[in-house]
C-alpha cells in the first residue's frame, strides 16, 4: 500500500501531562453530551414530523 | 482523473503536532457554517415563493434538512481535500489537516448526515424534494469536488450549480414539482457563482497555486479572470430579468434586478479596470477584487430578498 500522504497524528496518553489529560477529558464530555443531544433532538423531530403529518393530512405518506 | 494536488508533501507544522481530539465546535466547523448561510436564506426563498401551503413546522424541517445536507457535503469535501486544504494558508487550520479530527471520522461524519438529510426531507416533504436534494450532495461531492476542481479552470462555472440547487429542493419541499420561476433562481446562482468566486480567487492566487488547485487566474492569469468576471456579470443581469419578462415577478423584483445587476456590473467594471502590471496583477492589493466579492454576497441576499417581497406585496 502506497504511504497514507496525510501523517496521522498519534494520541499518546503515557505522554500526557495531567493538565492534557484534564483538557481530553473535557473534550469527550462535550463531545459526549453533543452526541447525546444530537439522537435525542433526532429522535424529537422524527416524533414531531409524524404528528404534524397525521394532524394535517391523515397519513405519514 | 488529475489529482496534483495528492501528491504534495509539505504539511504545516500543525499537522504533526500531537492532538488532545476534536471539540464538539470542531465538528461543527466541518459542516461549512459561513457558507450555510446563503444555502439557508435561498433554500427558505425558494420555499416562501412557492405557490402552495406547507405546515410552517415541515417548511422548517425541510430548511434544516438543506442546511445539513449542504453541510454534510461540506464536510465530505473536507474529507477529500484534506491534501490541499494542508497546503493552503487559509483552509491549513481546518479540524482534518491540523489532525484534530481522523480523515475516516471526518467522511463518515458526512456520509451520515446527507443520508439522514435526505430521509428526513422524504418523510418530512415529498420525493421530488428528497431526490433534488440527493442530487444536489452527489452533484457538490462527485462532479464538483473529484471530477472538477482539480482539472479544470472551468471548475466553478459547472460545478457551482450545486450551490443554486436550494431555491429549487425549497420550492419541491412546498409544492412536489419544478416549474421555470425556481429554474430561473438555479440559473440566477449558477451565472452568480463565477464572479463571486473568480473575485475570490484574484486576491487568493497565492493559496491555490501552491496547491495546485487550477483556478482561471492561476491559470489563465488575472487579467482574463478580470474579463471572465464582466463577461459573466453581463450574463447574468438578463438572466435576474427573466422572471420579470416572463410575468413570474413583479414591478419591485424588475426594478431591484435592475438596480442591484448595474450596482454589479460597476464593481466587476472596477475589478476590470484595476491598475495592474504588465501581467495583470494588481497594484491596489485587489482592492476592488475584495469589494466586489463583498458586494456580490449582498447582492444575492438582496435580489432573493426582493423576490419573496415581491410575492408578498
Amino acid at each position: 500500500m502506497p504511504p497514507d500522504p496525510m501523517p496521522r497524528t498519534e494520541i499518546m496518553e503515557s505522554n500526557w501531562t495531567p493538565a492534557e489529560r484534564a483538557e481530553f477529558s473535557r473534550r469527550r464530555r462535550g463531545r459526549n453530551y453533543l452526541l447525546l443531544a444530537a439522537l435525542g433532538a433526532f429522535a424529537l423531530l422524527i416524533y414531531a414530523i409524524a404528528l404534524v403529518k397525521l394532524h394535517e393530512y391523515g397519513q405519514m405518506w | 482523473m488529475n489529482l496534483p494536488a495528492k501528491n504534495a508533501t509539505s504539511m504545516g507544522p500543525s499537522i504533526l503536532a500531537p492532538s488532545l481530539g476534536a471539540t464538539a465546535g470542531d465538528w461543527f466547523t466541518l459542516l461549512k457554517p459561513r457558507v450555510l448561510t446563503l444555502v439557508v436564506f435561498t433554500g427558505a426563498i425558494g420555499l416562501i415563493i412557492a405557490p402552495a401551503h406547507l405546515n410552517p413546522f415541515l417548511a422548517l424541517t425541510a430548511i434544516l434538512c438543506i442546511t445539513v445536507a449542504a453541510g454534510a457535503a461540506g464536510a465530505i469535501n473536507m474529507w477529500y481535500d484534506r491534501d490541499i486544504d494542508a497546503i493552503m494558508r487559509r483552509t491549513a487550520a481546518r479540524p482534518i489537516p491540523a489532525g484534530r479530527i481522523s480523515p475516516e471520522g471526518g467522511l463518515a461524519f458526512g456520509v451520515v448526515l446527507a443520508i439522514l438529510s435526505v430521509l428526513v426531507m422524504l418523510i418530512a416533504t415529498n420525493w421530488v424534494a428528497a431526490l433534488t436534494l440527493a442530487i444536489s450532495i452527489a452533484f457538490y461531492v462527485f462532479i464538483y469536488t473529484v471530477w472538477l476542481k482539480r482539472l479544470t479552470p472551468q471548475n466553478i462555472v459547472i460545478g457551482g450549480a450545486a450551490g443554486a440547487f436550494p431555491p429549487v429542493i425549497g420550492w419541491a419541499a412546498a409544492t412536489g414539482s419544478i416549474t421555470l420561476l425556481p429554474i430561473l433562481l438555479f440559473a440566477i446562482i449558477f451565472f452568480w457563482t463565477p464572479p463571486h468566486f473568480w473575485a475570490l480567487s484574484l486576491y487568493a492566487t497565492g493559496d491555490y497555486e501552491r496547491a495546485g488547485v487550477p483556478m482561471l487566474p492561476v491559470v489563465k492569469g488575472a487579467r482574463h479572470t478580470r474579463v471572465c468576471i464582466m463577461v459573466y456579470t453581463l450574463l447574468l443581469l438578463p438572466v435576474t430579468l427573466a422572471p420579470y419578462m416572463l410575468g413570474l415577478a413583479g414591478t419591485f423584483y424588475g426594478a431591484s434586478a435592475l438596480l442591484l445587476g448595474g450596482l454589479f456590473i460597476y464593481y466587476s467594471w472596477r475589478v476590470l479596470a484595476d491598475a495592474q502590471d504588465s501581467r495583470g496583477n494588481s497594484l491596489t492589493q485587489n482592492k476592488p477584487a475584495r469589494l466586489a466579492f463583498r458586494y456580490s454576497i449582498l447582492y444575492l441576499f438582496l435580489l432573493f430578498g426582493a423576490c419573496a417581497l415581491d410575492r408578498l406585496i
